[in-house]
């Protein structure tokens, strides 16, 4: 007697279409309130340490004088209306021509943020082991330059991108007031 | 001739079921929930931007922290023809025209110096009481048109008035 056929051969799959609706609730749900919450704008914050006043609250002074005999770097940038200059505590590094600043404004008359980027790396460069104050810059900026431009300077002595990496040059900016 | 229609086979027509294709719409949202959940941030927003001003841009990475907020917009002319009077808030709150501070003789504002204190002395008083460490935190928003001159001053009052950690609040850039 032979064998009845196997009904598995001849079996068609009659696919019946998943039920999404579930996943559709979950995604009316979700969708609304990941929108709500999605911040568009990414804040961020520039970080600038003072020393707390030498003046104590209570009135007491504290007694932290600067160590006079070290040797200190002082780098600062001074933001003028015709470009950069850069100094130390030693001497200001001047133009390509005298009394000019060091790096001036492009040719548009906008600054120049990339040369001051690459100034500074030399610096680094030269000073990382030399100074205890290598990591530090002082920032001086003429009364009328804008926030903008001031925020654009600390970014450009922040870090510099070299072969896609980012190399820190001066981090830890602190502001003068200047002469005004 | 044509054929006489099976009476055998079943035909699909006329049963009266239209089902609604969802397909399309699911992958919709499935990529929309993607995007959404990668721009998703679990802390959150702690600092409000104000809207009468624009903050600086940057390419720092540091997110943003919690502390008093100074916002300091300047005087200007809305594209409506509108102007705005520049001011200094402090939590909102505000403290003194941004106009007056270039009268001012020296670096710091008095207003602005008393309201400090007073936030200072508060949070002195909540860590001898509770034990909630005072920072001296202090977030400044300025506009991006604020000149040097103004926001030394700023920031000179912020460091004598006990609030020597500053951050500055900028916009984000891809670096």
């Amino acid at each position: 007697m032979a064998y009845r056929p196997s009904k598995r051969m001849r079996r068609t799959l009659d696919t019946t279409p998943p039920n999404i609706t579930p996943v559709m609730n979950l995604m009316v749900v979700l969708i609304p309130l990941l929108l709500s919450s999605a911040e568009f704008v990414r804040l961020g914050v520039i970080e600038l340490n003072l020393p707390p006043a030498a003046m104590g609250p209570d009135g007491t002074v504290f007694n932290q004088m600067p160590v006079e005999n070290q040797k200190k770097l002082d780098l600062t940038i001074t933001i003028t209306d015709r470009g950069f200059f850069i100094s130390s505590s030693m001497a200001v590094l001047s133009g390509s021509i005298y009394g000019e600043p060091t790096i001036p404004l492009t040719g548009s008359g906008t600054y120049d943020f990339v040369s001051l980027s690459s100034r500074l790396y030399d610096i680094k460069q030269r000073a990382q082991n030399q100074f205890p104050d290598a990591e530090h810059i002082i920032l001086m900026a003429e009364p009328g330059v804008d926030y903008q431009t001031v925020v654009s300077t600390m970014d450009a002595s922040r870090s510099i991108r070299i072969d896609n990496h980012w190399v820190g040059l001066f981090p830890d900016v602190s502001l003068s007031a200047g002469v005004f | 001739m044509a054929f006489i229609p099976s009476r055998r086979k079943r035909h699909q027509t006329g049963s009266g079921e239209v089902r609604l294709q969802l397909t399309s719409m699911m992958d919709m949202f499935t990529i929309l929930l993607v995007f959404l959940l990668k721009t998703y941030s679990t802390h959150g927003q702690l600092i409000n931007p104000s809207q009468d001003l624009t903050l600086p841009s940057s390419n720092v990475q540091n997110p943003p922290e919690v502390g008093l907020d100074i916002t300091v917009s300047s005087d200007m002319v809305l594209e409506d023809g509108r102007s705005v009077i520049g001011w200094i808030l402090v939590n909102g709150k505000p403290v003194e025209k941004t106009a007056n501070l270039d009268e001012m003789r020296g670096y710091i504002i008095p207003n602005l110096q008393s309201v400090l204190q007073q936030y200072a002395e508060e949070g002195r008083r909540l860590e001898e009481r509770f034990g909630t460490k005072f920072s001296g935190k202090v977030t400044i928003q300025g506009d991006k048109q604020l000149p040097y001159r103004l926001l030394i001053k700023i920031l000179a009052t912020c460091g004598q008035s006990n609030f020597p950690n500053m951050r500055l609040v900028v916009y984000q850039t891809e670096g």
